[in-house]
């Protein structure tokens, strides 16, 4: 590995941080293993993928693909895809969740209008004039 | 694919009327989201027929809060708008804790005719289903514009594609259910594929239904509140994602 530069050493830097970030907030309980392993892995790849370019080259012609650069690209278009399913999914189902709660509490408060000091049938006249 | 059985009378037939014992166990349930320029007199219409209206007031910014408290029997509020597959459930739930041995959707918007009720409720009464659905196609569609139209029969061509169940009208809004039906069929979908859903679970809990005739009136009101047909777009992918995940 030769002289880095300074675009490696700001993403190495930036990368360094955030996998630190991940780990602590994956020991002390702040996220799940399972998203820390994740995020700390995808820090882990995009730094060594920052330090030796040469690497996803390599790894791009074993997939028959041309450049490195290529095969960044479609693996972040397929993350980036999952991601939006993975965040829509959790969205629908906070949705549903809040469709329940919502639920619970209009019928708990129904207004019923016999037990109510105004009828409805007397109401209804009044609406009528 | 399930072939709807529909009656063949027409929509004009006689109001049939109903025994007390069925009119106090039926409720109505009306989805209700700003409508507070028709509500009232939806309302008093319906009353008429069945004393039972729980409307569910799906956090609306108009005064349809205040017109369901004064005319209707019931009212529920969703403190926020949650769509009108997600009032309807809540009605029905309302219902069936209510002891309801019949269940009416009816919409807000007027389009409805009460004295399709009775029409709808009869072949749940008789035992030949439990669940009639409304037809606007078997019965009458007042002022129906044609590219409503058009959306309309592409509903019904999507439902028997992808639902196999051969319908003249799936998007109907006015239905009647069982007791049985309504505890069996829950709507998951909180937006307007709540219908498409209705179908599939009629399919997977091979409940027996019927399609029958009624009258639907369009108004300058009911088609500015109705959905738009690009809305239809946005429906299909709901349910079908839904379809693809619940």
């Amino acid at each position: 590995m030769g002289t880095l530069t300074l675009f490696q050493i700001i993403v190495v830097g930036v990368l360094g941080m955030l996998f630190i970030g991940v780990v602590v907030a994956g020991i002390r309980g702040w996220s799940t293993r399972r998203e820390a392993f994740l995020w700390g892995t995808l820090c882990f790849v995009a730094a060594v993928a920052t330090l030796r370019p040469n690497l996803t080259t390599d790894l791009a012609k074993m997939l028959s693909i041309n450049r490195g650069a290529d095969l960044i690209t479609y693996v972040a278009i397929i993350m980036m895809m999952i991601g939006f399913w993975t965040t829509y999914m959790r969205l629908r189902h906070l949705r549903r969740e809040l469709t329940s709660l919502v639920r619970h509490i209009a019928i708990l408060e129904a207004h019923d209008a016999s037990s109510s000091d105004a009828t409805a049938d007397h109401a209804m006249s009044e609406e009528r004039a | 694919m399930i072939r709807a059985a529909a009656t063949t009378e027409p929509a004009e037939a006689d109001v049939v009327s109903l025994p007390s014992s069925v009119r106090d166990s039926t409720f109505v349930v009306v989805p209700a989201f700003n409508e507070g320029p028709a509500l009232g007199a939806v309302i008093r219409e319906i009353r008429t027929i069945i004393p039972n209206v729980v409307v569910v007031n799906d956090g609306s910014r108009d005064d349809t809060g205040s017109i369901a408290r004064r005319c209707a029997t019931y009212t529920l509020t969703h403190l926020i708008n949650r769509g009108q597959g997600a009032a309807i459930q809540t009605g029905i739930d309302f219902a069936l804790l209510k002891g309801a041995a019949y269940i009416i959707t009816f919409d807000a918007d007027g389009q409805h005719c009460v004295e399709d009720i009775p029409r709808l409720l009869r072949p749940i009464l008789d035992g030949e289903c439990d669940i009639a659905i409304g037809s606007r196609f078997l019965g009458e569609a007042t002022n129906l514009p044609r590219t409503r139209r058009l959306v309309l029969q592409a509903a019904v061509l999507f439902t028997r594609v992808v639902n196999g169940v051969r319908l003249t009208d799936a998007h109907n809004g006015l239905r009647a259910f069982s007791r049985r039906a309504a505890e069996k069929i829950h709507i998951r979908q909180d937006r307007m594929a709540h219908a498409s859903e209705i179908i599939d679970r009629i399919k997977e809990t091979g409940l027996a239904f019927k399609e029958v005739p009624v009258r639907i009136r369009y108004t300058d009101y009911s088609m500015a509140k109705g959905q738009s047909s690009r809305g239809a777009f946005r429906i299909v992918f709901h349910y079908l994602v839904g379809k693809m995940v619940d």
